[in-house]
């Protein structure tokens, strides 16, 4: 800051010095005025000269944000490093460098294009493009000491030079395979490696190395998409053939879930099916005790009807029993006097007989007219041949002799005695 | 004349007809041959018609008489038609019916079908799946199988599954799914969805889960149907079917835990739409068959009371599929239980009803979709015990048994019971004694028994279906 004041007043100093003489001169010449006004033309010219030297040509510029100033002093050959902001430069006796430290981007145009001016060359000979970016720096610590040394157009003179020093070697190190696709991240470190000490060297800091397209040598591409497409193909059948298993491995999962599934619902079903048994078994247990007392019921039910009809059985045996005997007695008592009858009626039927034998036996013709008697209403007319013995005609019919005719009487009197 | 014949097809009208050998009466018989069976006509000789007849592969004649000839024109599509019409509700003429429709689809071009042979297809062969599942004797046996016989050549398939000891004969409704596919009117729909989802007509043998989609399925049919138009005592029939398959529904919902007031209360409102004065008589049966299936899953229409500080029930899962119903009050809590039970049936904690001196509790337990028990929680002398009461003691069915009321001072309690016992629904109002679980009195009108008459829960009353 105090160089800054002392650089400030030692402008300022020098303008008043240059104005006073001026002036002086000026009143010198007014002096001489009266008698010279072409002096005093004169004077007035050149003060205006300088006036407009001075508007026209400020002896201050002014650094952007960003920027460093290197002022350098013609007269002791010494140097001052000025930061952005206003900075006194004296024409003719200062000279001022500017410098900025953003950072700065080179992109090597030429070597983009593998049809380009300079395209890059592979381990196999092949022209490739690459399209870099090499972003660096300058080193703000080191650029008051390196200021003197460092050329105009650093860009053209030191990076351009030194990038391509090194990144056209680096790639021929690599196949055209490794830079498209495989190597990209190890050259870009290896470029970045081998020339940030090289940079540094000149106070430049490399910030980084960046690799973007690179461009195929067109029969390459051909080739190589060719390839690619069949490894993209393969690569395809890879991921078809992983999505196919992993689809079979989904439909076994999804099998095997629906299995469970099935078993499950089947085992459910099962035990709702078991549980329905279950009660309905419980409601026929519930039912069976009252089953048991209707049977139980029934049971004593029949006892009581088997006690029943034996009793009316055996009540009706003993009533037949009963019977039976009165009706014995009862005949015993019938029989009893039927033979009393009988008896009576025998003696009865003896004594007539014997009345009657003794009739008959008095009057043997009342036999043949017992039987005129009883033949009279039947039979008309008896045709018998007059007996030999010159006896009674109805002998032959009576059977015989006297013997019978005398018993006869007395059967033919019992006869009537029945009847 | 031999050459018109040729077009022709006989369709045999009389049973027991003889294809014979030979003209004449006195040939061999070939085969006998059945109303329905159609042949085809190859000759005239007399008064005999010869023909082939392709389902016994034999050949023969047959009396004029006994057929009808019929041509498979286009143009006598109509005449057909009529004969199917005429044939449609004729009992006993059902193969000879279904054989004139098929005549009909036959001789019709495609575009001319509509939904009325196929209606009138599985009206017939319905009735003659349900005359082959009734009663019958011996006599008819062989014409009935002939008949099916009959039916089953012209394809329509006969589905068998033995209930109560006996075969129960059911049409696959291949004809009907027709008529639902096709733009019909409202009561070829209605028919059609009847035939289908006929509760008799479901295998017992289904297994849970196809039990649930069946249902599904038979609830989605009867939707199909629009009411509107359809004559009174049809709309009874639709919506009997749908109480009774909601009711189903409902139980299968609530045996997976799924939300079931919305498929309770669709039954109890289908039930309650009923038209009572306008049952036909053959529906009476399907009435109480509906409503019993919905009162035995009437609970589920209720929503679950909040737990009091008294006597209640807990339920908690136990093993799989299984419930665990502790008995709680104010001193005992769920781990130190007055009394548990585990049951697999759905257990209506809405049910629970405390005696006067909390010393019983009776809870309705559903272990089948239309059988329901009654839990009686009751204190004794050596602490609490349970008697668990089924609707009837036969082989579950259809039933429940359901709580009506304490006797107050006397350890009496009131129930209603309503069972299909031999074939045959059978309702009771009983009064039962709790020591023994005996039934004390009972009869068939609630007014018929005093205790009943004054005792009976409000509750009860107010849910009830058996006083419908």
């Amino acid at each position: 800051m105090s160089e800054r004041l002392e650089s400030l007043a030692q402008g300022l100093l020098a303008l008043l010095t240059t104005t006073i003489s001026a002036i002086g001169a000026t009143l010198v010449g007014l002096g001489r005025a009266a008698r010279r006004a072409w002096m005093l033309l004169l004077a007035l010219v050149l003060i205006g000269g300088s006036g407009y030297e001075l508007i026209t040509h400020p002896p201050f510029k002014t650094l952007e944000p960003g920027e460093v100033g290197i002022r350098s002093n013609k007269l002791t050959g010494g140097t001052t490093e000025i930061k952005d902001g206003l900075v006194v430069v004296i024409p003719g006796l200062h000279e001022l460098r500017r410098y900025s430290l953003l950072d700065q981007v080179y992109r090597p145009v030429r070597s983009s294009k593998a049809n380009g001016e300079a395209p890059f060359q592979s381990i196999e000979g092949l022209s490739l493009g690459v399209d870099l970016t090499i972003r660096y720096a300058i080193d703000p610590s080191r650029l008051a000491a390196i200021a003197a040394k460092l050329p105009a157009d650093i860009n053209g003179e030191i990076v351009e030079p030194m990038v391509q020093g090194v990144i056209y070697k680096s790639f021929t190190r690599y196949s055209v395979r490794d830079i498209f696709s495989t190597q990209r991240g190890e050259i870009q470190k290896e470029i970045e490696n081998e020339l940030k000490p090289k940079l540094a060297a000149d106070g430049i800091i490399l910030r980084g190395v960046q690799m973007g397209q690179v461009d195929l040598p067109p029969e390459y591409r051909q080739g190589m998409e060719k390839l690619l497409a069949e490894e993209l193909e393969t690569e395809k059948m890879k991921y078809t053939l992983e999505l196919k298993s992993k689809h079979v491995k989904q439909t076994e999962l999804e099998a095997e879930a629906d299995k469970v599934k099935r078993e499950k619902s089947a085992e459910a079903a099962g035990n709702e099916q078991i549980i329905a048994a279950k009660a309905q078994e419980e409601a026929m247990k519930h039912v069976l005790p009252f089953k048991q007392k209707q049977i139980e019921q029934r049971q004593y039910e029949a006892e009581a009807e088997k006690v029943s009809r034996i009793k009316t059985a055996e009540g009706s045996a003993e009533a037949r029993r009963i019977e039976a005997t009165g009706e014995a007695d009862s005949r015993h008592k019938l029989a009893d006097v039927e033979a009393y009858r009988l008896e009576t009626i025998g003696k009865v039927t003896s004594a007539q007989l014997e009345r009657d034998g003794a009739l008959i036996s008095k009057n043997p013709l009342l036999i043949q007219k017992t039987m005129a008697d009883k033949l009279s209403d039947k039979i008309s007319v008896i045709i018998a041949a007059p007996p030999a013995n010159g006896g009674f005609i109805g002998s032959a019919l009576l059977g015989g002799g006297q013997a019978v005719a005398s018993q006869n009487p007395q059967a033919n009197a019992a006869q009537e005695t029945q009847q | 004349m031999m050459l018109a014949a040729l077009a022709l097809v006989a369709i045999v009208t009389q049973d027991s007809a003889a294809l014979r050998a030979a003209p004449r009466e006195s040939a061999q018989q070939q085969a006998v041959l059945w109303q329905g069976d159609s042949l085809e006509v190859r000759g005239e000789k007399m008064d005999y018609l010869q023909v082939y007849d392709h389902r016994r592969e034999r050949g023969g004649y047959i009396r004029a008489s006994q057929v009808r000839t019929q041509s498979l024109e286009p143009k006598d599509a109509p005449d057909l038609l009529a004969v199917v019409r005429f044939l449609r509700d004729t009992p006993g003429a059902e193969a000879l019916g279904i054989s004139y429709a098929a005549a009909y689809l036959k001789a019709a071009p495609a575009e001319a079908i509509g939904p009325e042979p196929f209606d009138a297809l599985g009206t017939m062969a319905e009735r003659l799946a349900r005359r082959a599942s009734a009663k019958r004797g011996k006599t008819d046996d062989a014409v009935l199988a002939a008949h099916l016989e009959v039916a089953s050549s012209y394809g329509i398939g006969m589905q068998g599954f033995e209930r109560d000891g006996r075969i129960q004969l059911c049409y696959n409704g291949e004809a009907f799914r027709r008529v639902l596919a096709m733009k019909s009117d409202d009561g070829q729909r209605a028919r059609a969805a009847l035939a289908l989802t006929r509760p008799e007509c479901v295998d017992p043998n289904l297994t849970p889960t196809d039990r649930n989609s069946l249902d599904a399925w038979r609830g989605d049919i009867l939707d199909r149907v629009q009411l509107t138009n359809l004559p009174e005592y049809q709309k009874n029939r639709l919506r009997l079917r749908r109480a009774g398959v909601w009711a189903s529904i409902a139980f299968e919902r609530a045996r997976q835990r799924q939300p079931v007031q919305e498929a309770a209360n669709r039954a109890l409102q289908e039930l309650a739409g009923v038209n009572k004065e306008e049952i036909a008589e053959p529906d009476a049966a399907a009435y109480t068959d509906a409503a019993v299936r919905v009162a035995a899953s009437r609970w589920a229409a209720e929503p679950e009371p909040a737990t009091g500080s008294g006597l209640a029930v807990v339920t908690m899962p136990g093993e799989a599929g299984e419930t665990c119903v502790t008995l709680v009050d104010a001193k005992h809590d769920q781990k130190n239980p007055l009394f548990k039970r585990c049951t697999y049936g759905l257990v209506w904690k809405a049910s629970a009803s405390v005696n006067a001196q909390q010393t019983a509790l009776a809870l309705a337990v559903q272990p089948l979709d239309s059988w329901r028990e009654l839990w009686v929680f009751h204190q004794g002398e050596k602490g609490w015990t349970i008697d668990i009461l089924p609707p009837a003691a036969n082989t579950p069915d259809i039933g429940y048994l359901e709580f009506a009321g304490w006797v107050p001072g006397s350890t009496k309690m009131l129930a209603v019971r309503e069972a299909r016992v031999d074939g045959r629904f059978k309702r009771s109002f009983e009064v039962i004694r709790m020591d023994t679980m005996d039934v004390e009195k009972q009869a068939d009108n609630p007014r018929s028994l005093s205790l009943f008459y004054r005792w009976q829960d409000p509750a009860w009353k107010r849910g009830t279906l058996s006083m419908r």
